[in-house]
């Protein structure tokens, strides 16, 4: 039994009756680990790289497994890492070698259906000394699909690699989903995120960054929420090296009764001296039902770095709006173009472009016809 | 451009000689140690107290035994509330004259500079020597208005309805712990009431004093504004240092009404053995105004977040505030404010410092009821780290449960930045200077919002002392 009632625990707790401390989840899910019959490759670029999918027993005999195994700690919950690392039924094992730059991305993609309704992936991604590698991870469910996806993604980032992770999650409405992130970031190399939650009725997502010295990670979100859909999103950069860099920047877009928390960490550890962070979230509310919790923590325990956060929230301007819809524009039609226009820095970021049109699809189909 | 040396800043710690200074310890009745329904019948026996009143401590004890202390809060596991005498009475009562005070009372707070101010600046003044308010005294014309200042004992007695209804209904003993405790073993205080219209042109101040050892110090701080009326309360706090630990659990509770406007300023230099664990909270209703101006200097265990209920259309909040946490001090502060109301707006101006393995943390709360529509919020935090060893932590939580809101929230953390000495320096300053001037430029929004005399207490609670110089 997998327990729902602990999961993105803030790195510090506060306040019990805020209840922001954990999220709790008191859904019927059926975490059952069934086979996921689908293909899942979707685009393997060719060169020199290992790109298979992660056996089953996981990679218990490969060295590096330890120092993974060592850095615990991370992810949606312990036992949701642990029930994806020990019952993956997908998932991709990447291996760059030293110096070897791929240009093409490698694109895996799921949806599950009515026969296939579980996806629990487990991933790792090792990039070798200044190897360059871009991972794209896209998941749909079919309309008719009662979808559950617990994911877990390790990235190993050795000196002067760089390795871009795009993920993207637009499941229906009756989909549940899970991803449990770990990036630890050697000297000198750098690991960026870009995340687009738009979709499924409930969603957790936690991505930890562990930054050595000189290390770089840069977080840029995006999420939707519309409906009575719930997003718990928790990011966490942990500055353990001097001269290391890392940003969180988050738009989002709440209408309905959609609610979400957003929770970003910057903690510069003991040692982390002459380290930057920055962390910055911009919500549009659409709705006078919607609910947006913001909980920007900076932890510091070195006297000289420089964290920073900003947070706005506000109504959606109203002349904007009344400009748009003077020119002919619905009221639907105009917060998807406040919508675009507020993400389009990420938007513009993802790649390849066919993506950006499911994803420009999903955002107008949110929002037009959200209930 | 070449990086300067790095350079620790030091500052050196409050010089706090003058509050270390204990009187010989001579009481006229002093609690058993510990915390059971039999001490508490007592207490309430001694100061002649009502039923009603007596009731609610035994039930508020009952809460105390039952709650729990939060699972976030700092470390105060050193604290024993066995240990911790409850109610201390001092060999004197209320006095309306200063010269009937004993000496040795009376010398603590003519070092600290009370009747001095008294004359100078303040309306109306009440201190409090630990567990009983010892001096009382306010300016005749305010009476004569109606203004009402008294301590808290006095006004069960003589206002006993009014109390009733307000008392502990802001902070109810539900709240938390040591709000529970607070209410089976509150002693002393103050009880202001301003009728409506009347604006108190001048601050009235309230002073405690802890000095018993291994005493807990529980003043309930009760406060009226009517409607249109403005009062500017002073409240300052400190105790000489014991071996024993000590605890001061107060609580403080405001309540504006339409149209008026409180400004409650604090400074508190506990010594450095001292958990501070106030609660502090304000319901302010329509057009009312509530200003809390906080300085936490002092206590080795500070948890102190004031809360801002805005419960009437157009009420408004605003805080600013200094935490200065030195070697062994974890002082845990903040704000919270609940938006209740449509077109509120509140402010939070909140700067710490940390230094010499000192911890400070800004935890706070700005919560937006989904009726409150057309709210603006603005928060600032900044943190200012002097050394390494040291530790610095921001804890904010936005709840916005409606669309028409205007929120902004910043907060900054490092350390002085060598390009601002370095500017400074060109200007023709030395080095120290330059950072003298960027740590008081720090603490600037404080100091300029308290009345003089405090200002100068803060200045030289901040004294700055610069090592070494560039290489």
């Amino acid at each position: 039994m997998i327990k729902l009632n602990e999961l993105n625990t803030l790195p510090v707790p506060t306040f019990r009756w805020l209840r922001v401390n954990e999220l709790a989840i008191d859904d019927e899910i059926d975490f059952e680990a069934r086979p996921y019959g689908k293909d899942f490759l979707q685009m393997a670029p060719q060169g020199e790289l290992i790109q298979r999918q992660m056996p089953y027993n996981g990679l218990t005999d490969r060295p590096i497994m330890k120092d993974l195994m060592d850095s615990a700690g991370f992810g949606v919950s312990e036992d949701l890492v642990g029930f994806a690392d020990t019952f993956h039924n997908s998932g991709m094992y990447i291996e760059i070698p030293r110096g070897i730059k791929v240009t093409e991305p490698i694109m895996v993609g799921y949806k599950p259906d009515s026969d296939n309704p579980t996806v629990i992936d487990n991933n790792l991604i090792i990039a070798h000394e200044h190897s360059e590698v871009t991972i794209v991870m896209d998941i749909a469910s079919s309309a008719n699909a009662s979808a559950v996806h617990n994911g877990v993604t390790r990235v190993v980032a050795k000196e002067g690699a760089m390795v871009t992770v795009i993920k993207i999650q637009r499941m229906n409405d009756s989909s549940f989903h899970f991803d449990s992130n770990l990036a630890l970031v050697g000297s000198g190399a750098r690991v960026d995120y870009i995340v687009a939650e738009l979709g499924s009725k409930k969603a957790a997502v936690n991505y930890t960054c562990r930054l050595s010295e000189g290390a770089q990670s840069h977080i840029n979100t995006i999420y939707l929420g519309n409906g009575d859909r719930h997003l718990d999103l928790s990011f966490l950069m942990e500055h353990q090296g001097r001269r290391s860099t890392s940003s969180i920047e988050a738009r989002g877009a709440l209408r309905d009764m959609a609610s979400k928390t957003f929770k970003g960490t910057i903690d510069f550890k003991k040692g982390a001296d002459k380290s930057e962070g920055s962390e910055s979230e911009h919500v549009l509310l659409f709705d006078r039902t919607v609910k947006s919790i913001s909980v920007p923590l900076l932890l510091c325990s070195e006297d000289d770095v420089k964290g920073q956060h900003a947070i706005s929230s506000g109504k959606v301007d109203q002349d904007k709006l009344f400009y748009l819809m003077s020119r002919g524009f619905s009221r639907g039609e105009a917060m998807v173009l406040l919508a675009e226009a507020s993400f389009s820095d990420v938007i513009d970021k993802i790649y390849p472009k066919s993506l950006e049109d499911l994803i420009r699809a999903e955002i107008s189909g949110r929002l037009l016809h959200g209930n | 451009m070449v990086e300067l040396e790095r350079q620790d800043n030091y500052i050196d710690d409050i010089n706090r000689e003058l509050y270390d200074i204990r009187d010989e310890f001579s009481y006229s009745y002093k609690a058993d140690k510990g915390l059971t329904p039999e001490i508490i019948r007592e207490i309430s026996g001694k100061k002649n107290e009502p039923k009603w009143m007596l009731d609610f401590r035994l039930k508020s004890l009952q809460i105390y035994n039952e709650l729990d202390v939060p699972p976030w809060s700092p470390d105060i596991s050193d604290l024993d509330i066995d240990n911790i005498v409850t109610y201390v009475k001092p060999k004197t009562d209320m006095k309306i004259s200063w010269d009937d005070i004993p000496d040795e009372i009376k010398d603590t707070f003519v070092r600290l500079g009370i009747p001095q101010a008294e004359h100078e600046s303040l309306a109306g003044v009440g201190a409090q020597y630990d567990s009983e308010v010892v001096y009382h005294s306010v300016r005749q014309y305010l009476l004569d208005q109606g203004v009402i200042y008294t301590d808290m004992e006095s006004a069960v007695r003589d206002y006993g309805d009014i109390i009733k209804k307000h008392f502990m209904t802001c902070v109810p003993p539900r709240d938390h712990k040591f709000a529970a405790l607070h209410g089976a073993v509150w002693s002393g205080g103050s009880f202001v009431y301003v009728p409506k219209g009347v604006k108190v042109d001048i601050p009235l101040q309230s002073y405690f004093r802890s000095n018993a050892p291994g005493a807990g110090q529980f003043e309930h701080t009760l406060i009226i504004v009517d409607e249109g009326a403005f009062l500017h309360f002073i409240e300052g706090c400190s105790a000489p240092k014991y071996s024993v630990n000590n605890l001061h659990a107060g609580c403080v509770e405001l309540f504006v009404r339409e149209g008026a406007r409180l400004r409650y300023s604090t400074i508190e230099n506990w010594s450095k053995n001292m958990y501070n664990l106030n609660t502090k909270r304000c319901i302010v209703e329509k057009n009312g105004s509530i200003e809390w101006i906080s300085g936490s200097f002092g206590s080795r265990v500070s948890m102190l977040y004031p809360m801002s209920v805005l419960k009437g259309e157009g009420a408004s909040s605003e805080f600013t505030g200094v935490t200065f946490a030195g070697n062994g001090q974890y002082l845990d502060t903040g704000a919270k404010v609940i938006h209740g109301a449509p077109y509120t707006t509140s402010t939070i101006n909140a700067k710490s410092i940390a230094k010499d393995g000192g911890v400070a943390v800004y935890r706070g709360i700005v919560k937006i009821a989904p009726r409150a529509h057309h709210t603006k919020s603005t928060i600032s935090c900044d943190s200012l780290m002097m050394d390494n060893n040291s530790r610095s932590d921001t804890i904010p939580v936005l709840d916005i449960r409606n669309d028409e809101v205007d929120i902004g929230h910043e907060a900054k953390i490092g350390r002085i930045s060598d390009e601002a000495i370095f500017y400074l320096m060109t200007r023709g300053l030395s080095e120290s200077d330059a950072r003298a001037m960027i740590v008081r430029g720090f603490v600037e929004p404080i100091a300029k919002e308290l009345p003089l005399e405090y200002a100068v207490e803060m200045n030289n609670l901040i004294r700055l002392e610069l090592e070494g110089s560039i290489g």
